[in-house]
């Protein structure tokens, strides 16, 4: 493939296509930024969390043929899953290291990876949606890509907003900032990290819905929520508008990693983020935006 | 008579074997070890097997998480340079296994110490990140140098001088002898003035530095030593397989270490190290022989594959959240009842 070849068209629907993905990864991301604020943990259990959503909507979609049934479906089990995981595994752990806590969540990963072979199998399956496509412009738009955009869109701008303009946001960010003082105040901490984990699986149960409509139930979104988790980090893990820049830039550089390096390295796309991850890590160590921690002795 | 055991020198204190059940253990451990092929068959000798190379593999892991506190997602990964040194040097240049092995240990050690690179800087979450980012790239590395996820060891170089390693014994009792020495050598650097470096890292890495400790020349050892350890378990791993591919070094293979190391005990190298890989590898492979079948005659061949997860994955996630010291703190218990037995005050 020469680079010549690459034209207007070319390079706004790969731009586009970019730009899309990486809003859906900020949207997943921005669960792990939700639980970090909450109690300072990440959840390494989301991959499977998003996968076992996906497979719920796509068995409850098949049993409905309605995409709403099989939306709130996979709503429900994200958000009863990330609490159950709040309460059974984080709150024990509270005060912990943060090993502790890893463990804690991988085994959790590993655990629903069992459940998901149960649930799901290792099937792949597009959900029924009826794609059309529309051009404007030098951009060709796919009924898919204008659902995931319009979903995810003003999830994002309302858990910021809830988190900058409301009195529960205001809450939520004096227990992310000093749990104890927040309770010194009066403010119910514990139902405040449950409530940022169930933010969280809400976060997610939408980005997995709209991902498996984007792309397809599959496998692959493991590695898709993985990848949302660089997106986080290079974000910085205690941002949250962050992380739709975080998002983007992953999404655009998997885009154009596959467009032209592919040839010489084919299949890099999806494993550019981790080569991204690490050299920003190296440059930024927490992010872009997330704050530098100072330690005291 | 004291009522307990009591050190009266510092070097008593810092002794290889300090209390007698260190010396039961060792003996134990030693017969057992030695009288394993008279006693076991093929399969369970094979077992066995697996159980002392993932016990060198953890045996590094311990060392980089529960010795230095550096979260590694990344052993495995480490593993597979392991075995695909000793695989490519064996099929390719025709280099005997056993010669490979070390090169195997020195590859992985290099990797490990570019993967500590990232731990001069980061901490806890983002380190472990950024090792999960480097197992990740691993395994895209090596999809690439073997797309057909199958490299097969020839047999004919599996020799060490005359003995035949494709006889089960011989093979045993060369995985024994080899991870014989690698634990005895964790033990050693785990009370040397490195090891006692890295768990003053692991417990505070700026009060450490301000007493004089080279942070990250600690960690940077800790990550090597980690990487020789993965690199030799690779290496043997190979030696033992007919053929390796890379779905036995992935982020789900590095997860069970970590389970491992965490389950049986961090920071308690050696013994920890084998009693994490007995329960969750050893353990359950035997569980899962007799659990399968039964599964599936009571009609839930579905869940024969998830079960494994499930019920691994629980057991991590517990044992993590209620002993923060892994089962080797349980047995402790044990031997404290019993010692103290009938007053248990």
């Amino acid at each position: 493939m020469a680079l010549e070849a690459v034209d207007v068209e070319t390079w706004s629907n790969l731009i586009f296509q970019g730009v899309l993905l990486g809003i859906l990864y900020s949207l997943i991301a921005m669960g792990y930024n939700l639980v970090y604020r909450a109690n300072k943990s990440i959840n390494f259990a989301v991959p499977q969390v998003v996968l076992l959503a996906a497979y719920t909507a796509l068995i409850t979609a098949t049993a409905t043929g309605r995409l709403e049934v099989a939306l709130a479906s996979a709503i429900i089990v994200s958000v009863a899953v990330s609490m159950a995981i709040e309460r059974g595994v984080a709150r024990p752990l509270l005060g912990r290291p943060p090993i502790a806590l890893i463990g804690a969540t991988l085994g959790v990963f590993y655990a629903l990876k069992g459940v998901v072979l149960v649930v799901g199998g290792s099937e792949v399956a597009v959900l029924p949606l009826d794609i059309d496509y529309y051009r404007l412009g030098a951009l060709t738009v796919a009924t898919n890509d204008l659902i995931s955009l319009l979903g995810a869109i003003p999830v994002l701008a309302g858990v910021v907003l809830l988190h900058r303009k409301t009195s529960f946001g205001a809450a939520m960010r004096a227990v992310a900032e000093d749990a104890e003082g927040a309770a010194a105040y009066g403010l119910p901490v514990r139902r405040l990290m449950l409530a940022g984990w169930a933010l969280a699986g809400l976060v997610g149960g939408l980005g997995s819905i709209l991902l498996a409509v984007k792309t397809q139930v599959s496998p692959d979104l493991e590695y898709y929520a993985i990848r949302a988790l660089a997106a986080s980090l290079i974000a910085g893990l205690d941002s949250l508008g962050g992380v739709l820049l975080g998002g983007i830039v992953l999404g655009l550089a998997e885009q154009l990693a596959s467009k032209f390096l592919d040839p010489y390295l084919p299949g890099i796309g999806s494993d550019i983020a981790f080569l991204l991850l690490l050299l920003i890590l190296f440059v930024k160590p927490y992010g872009f935006f997330g704050s530098e921690r100072i330690e005291r002795v | 008579m004291p009522a307990g055991v009591f050190k009266e020198t510092y070097e008593g204190d810092m002794a290889f074997i300090r209390y007698p059940i260190h010396k039961a253990a060792l003996v134990l451990a030693v017969i057992a070890g030695l009288s394993a092929p008279l006693l076991l068959d093929t399969y369970y000798l094979n077992l066995a097997i697996t159980a002392l190379i993932f016990w060198v593999a953890v045996i590094g892991l311990n060392i980089t998480v529960g010795l230095a506190g550096q979260i590694s997602l990344a052993q495995a990964a480490l593993m597979g340079v392991g075995a695909y040194t000793v695989a490519f040097a064996a099929l390719k240049l025709g280099v005997n296994v056993v010669l490979a092995l070390p090169l195997a240990g020195i590859t992985a050690m290099i990797i490990g110490l570019v993967l500590s690179l990232p731990s001069f800087k980061l901490k806890e979450y983002y380190l472990a990140m950024a090792s999960l980012a480097a197992q990740l790239l691993l395994e895209y590395a090596f999809s690439r140098i073997d797309p057909d996820q199958y490299t097969p060891i020839p047999p004919e170089a599996k020799r060490l001088a005359s003995i035949d390693l494709n006889e089960p014994e011989a093979l045993y009792y060369f995985t024994f002898i080899v991870a014989a020495l690698m634990a005895l050598a964790a033990g050693n650097i785990a009370r040397s003035s490195y090891g006692r470096a890295m768990k003053a890292v692991r417990d505070n890495d700026v009060a450490a530095s301000i007493v004089g400790v080279n942070v990250p020349l600690t960690k940077a050892i800790a990550f090597g030593i980690g990487g020789f350890y993965a690199g030799i378990a690779g290496g043997l791993y190979a030696i033992y397989s007919v053929g390796i591919g890379w779905e036995a070094f992935t982020l789900v293979n590095s997860i069970e270490l970590l389970g491992m190391v965490l389950i049986g005990g961090p920071g308690r190298v050696v013994w920890g190290s084998l009693l994490g890989v007995l329960v969750l590898r050893t353990g359950w492979t035997l569980l899962e022989s007799n659990l399968v079948p039964i599964l599936a005659a009571m009609g839930f061949s579905a869940f024969a594959s998830a079960i494994k997860y499930i019920v691994l994955g629980t057991l991590i996630t517990v044992v993590i959240i209620l002993e923060p010291e892994g089962l080797i703190a349980v047995l402790r218990r044990v031997k404290e009842y019993f010692r103290l037995w009938p007053y248990s005050y």
